[in-house]
């Protein structure tokens, strides 16, 4: 008897002491988010008639051209600018995962570097250094007399190397911690039996680190979908990313409606992702267990 | 999943042994990324620097015309400047102070309480990095808007605390599940109380990482311009949210500078100190990795 209440009270402190912070996530996340996907198929909330099912509201989005061009837009960002990090990054995580050397040191603080530059400064700086008159173009003019500079200041290129900047970090932390779970003698067994270095890499390397790999591909998507600061500041007026577009939404039309279906829309479109991620993690930490 | 930054100069890989062609090709790859991460990385953030202590830069020239901190004491005695530093401070040191209280006692839970659902409900915290972030911010926005929070204080404190959740959560879990249960249990053995045990024997093991998490909280909700923007305005302007209008509507490219850099230097310097706090899994924790 006594053990049962002791079990019990330590159940009951279990719960108490994991409530206020699972309060503040359905409060704050499950929410809003799942009463505004209710609210975007439904007709009239506000009048408070009783309420029917309707799409209305997402056969608008789509029956406006420009809602349509910012969707597209921000997913070509997405996927141009995911595709690049991992083109930059994979070699710099093999780099730093296979040598000692006294540079592979100093190109790793680099490569961490931008973890602790926030988004609004990067954007201030690189308006700076790759604006108009701004460093580079200045440096090419005086030093090799070249005039021909463009720059990716409020183009789409612009939003796409500055994300790519702000994501490096991230993704060689990540994928360089997987790499150093992949033992040396698997290597050395595969080369030893005459296997070159690609088929090592896209055979023996890259199924040892799935789990690593799927799931900076799954934050780097969901985080650039949802980016603002970057491409609100850097990005051309039109076409638009999804994060600017619900801004103008909201604080400059006060359209809160529209602003809602967007977000939603966004939801749904990152939902596959969002749901690779956390079975990833989960069946990584079943294993564990 | 170890990461380890410092590369191991003691490993003679280099001189007085043969080099193979592998290490010469792998190192000519780690100097053109010193190189190039040189340009992209510490370029922009040179400029700033550059900038902040240029009296007049006329163009074209490489490097200011003048040099001078006149523009320092400008910018501090600007009134949106002398109000928006200790808003930033004291909203930053609230929402860390709030999220700890409400965080660590569950991590502690999570870590050593056994109760039914417990795997679930952590994972349940992914939650906040599987929605595209301003998508999330947009519907929350909606929900403060209708209950009067827009614009107000208690607003913003709450949506930069649902940034919080993950890391505050997730990094002291996985450091109270990695404790040593056998020198608590000596401890208890010899005869001493539980507060004692937990004092000497169980907070001096946990102890960096919670360091890591409370730093890491602070200085992203320093940060944080994104949420703070979508609901503070137009009450509540923080320091990261001065920025986008110094970046868009700001003739005086050194106010935008100096903010930059009174901004981004105090936590580069705080994280450097604390670089062996975030070693390790430690900061990947976080994502579930």
């Amino acid at each position: 008897m006594a053990t049962r209440s002791r079990y019990l009270n330590t159940l009951f402190a279990g719960y108490a002491l994991i409530a206020p912070p699972l309060i503040i996530l359905v409060l704050l996340i499950f929410y809003p988010a799942g009463q505004a996907i209710v609210r975007t198929v439904m007709t009239d909330q506000e009048v408070g008639i009783a309420a029917g099912l309707t799409l209305d509201r997402y056969f608008n989005f789509f029956a406006d051209p420009i809602a349509r061009s910012n969707l597209w837009f921000t997913i070509w960002v997405t996927v141009v600018t995911t595709a690049l990090l991992f083109l930059v990054c994979f070699p710099l995580s093999l780099y730093l995962r296979f040598s000692s050397s006294r540079i592979a040191g100093i190109v790793q603080v680099l490569a961490l570097f931008p973890l602790f530059v926030p988004g609004v400064i990067l954007a201030f700086a690189l308006i700076r250094y790759l604006g108009p008159r701004g460093t580079v173009d200045t440096f090419l003019r005086i030093v090799f007399n070249y005039t021909g500079f463009v720059t990716p200041y409020l183009k789409p290129s612009g939003i796409i190397f500055a994300l790519v900047w702000d994501h490096i970090p991230f993704t060689v932390l990540v994928l360089t911690a997987g790499l150093r779970q992949v033992e040396d003698s698997v290597i050395e067994a595969a080369r030893d039996v005459g296997a070159s270095g690609l088929r090592v890499f896209f055979q023996i390397v890259l199924p040892l680190i799935q789990r690593p790999l799927l799931i900076v591909f799954c934050l780097n998507m969901i985080g650039i979908f949802g980016s603002f600061t970057i491409p609100y500041l850097l990005g051309p007026a039109a076409p638009q990313m999804m994060g600017v577009y619900m801004q103008q939404t909201f604080t400059d039309y006060l359209d809160r409606s529209g602003a809602e279906t967007q977000a939603v829309l966004s939801f749904l479109i990152c939902s596959v992702i969002g749901a690779l991620y956390v079975r990833t993690v989960t069946r990584r930490r079943g294993e564990r267990a | 999943m170890k990461i380890d930054p410092t590369p191991a100069y003691h490993q003679p890989t280099m001189f007085g042994y043969r080099i193979s062609t592998r290490t010469l090709r792998r190192e000519a790859f780690g100097i053109f990324a010193l190189v190039a991460l040189t340009l992209i990385i510490i370029g922009p953030m040179m400029t700033v620097f550059l900038w902040a202590f240029a009296e007049r830069w006329r163009q074209p020239a490489l490097l200011p015309t003048e040099w001078g901190l006149s523009y320092w004491y400008e910018t501090l005695a600007r009134n949106d400047i002398t109000s928006a530093m200790p808003m930033s401070l004291g909203l930053a040191l609230t929402v860390t102070a709030l999220s700890a209280i409400i965080c660590l006692p569950a991590a502690y839970a999570f870590a050593r309480i056994n109760f039914p659902g417990r795997q679930g409900l952590l994972l349940s915290f992914l939650a906040v990095n599987a929605f595209p972030r301003f998508g999330l911010y947009v519907t929350i926005a909606v929900v403060f808007f209708r209950l009067g929070l827009v614009g107000t204080l208690p607003g913003v404190i709450l949506i930069q605390l649902v940034n919080t959740l993950l890391t505050m959560i997730w990094i002291p879990t996985s450091a109270f599940q990695n404790i040593d249960r056998a020198l608590e249990e000596a401890a208890l053995d010899v005869g001493a109380g539980r507060l004692r045990v937990f004092f000497q024997i169980t907070l001096p093991q946990v102890f960096p990482a919670l360091a890591a998490a409370l730093l890491l909280t602070f200085v992203s909700t320093f940060y944080e311009a994104q949420g703070a923007l979508i609901i503070g305005i137009p009450g509540i302007r923080t320091m990261a949210v001065l920025m986008y209008s110094y970046i868009n509507n700001q003739i005086v490219v050194q106010y935008g500078a100096v903010i930059s850099l009174m901004l981004w230097l105090p936590s580069l310097v705080l994280l450097s100190f604390a670089q062996k706090f975030l070693r390790g899994n430690t900061v990947s924790s976080g994502f579930g990795v």
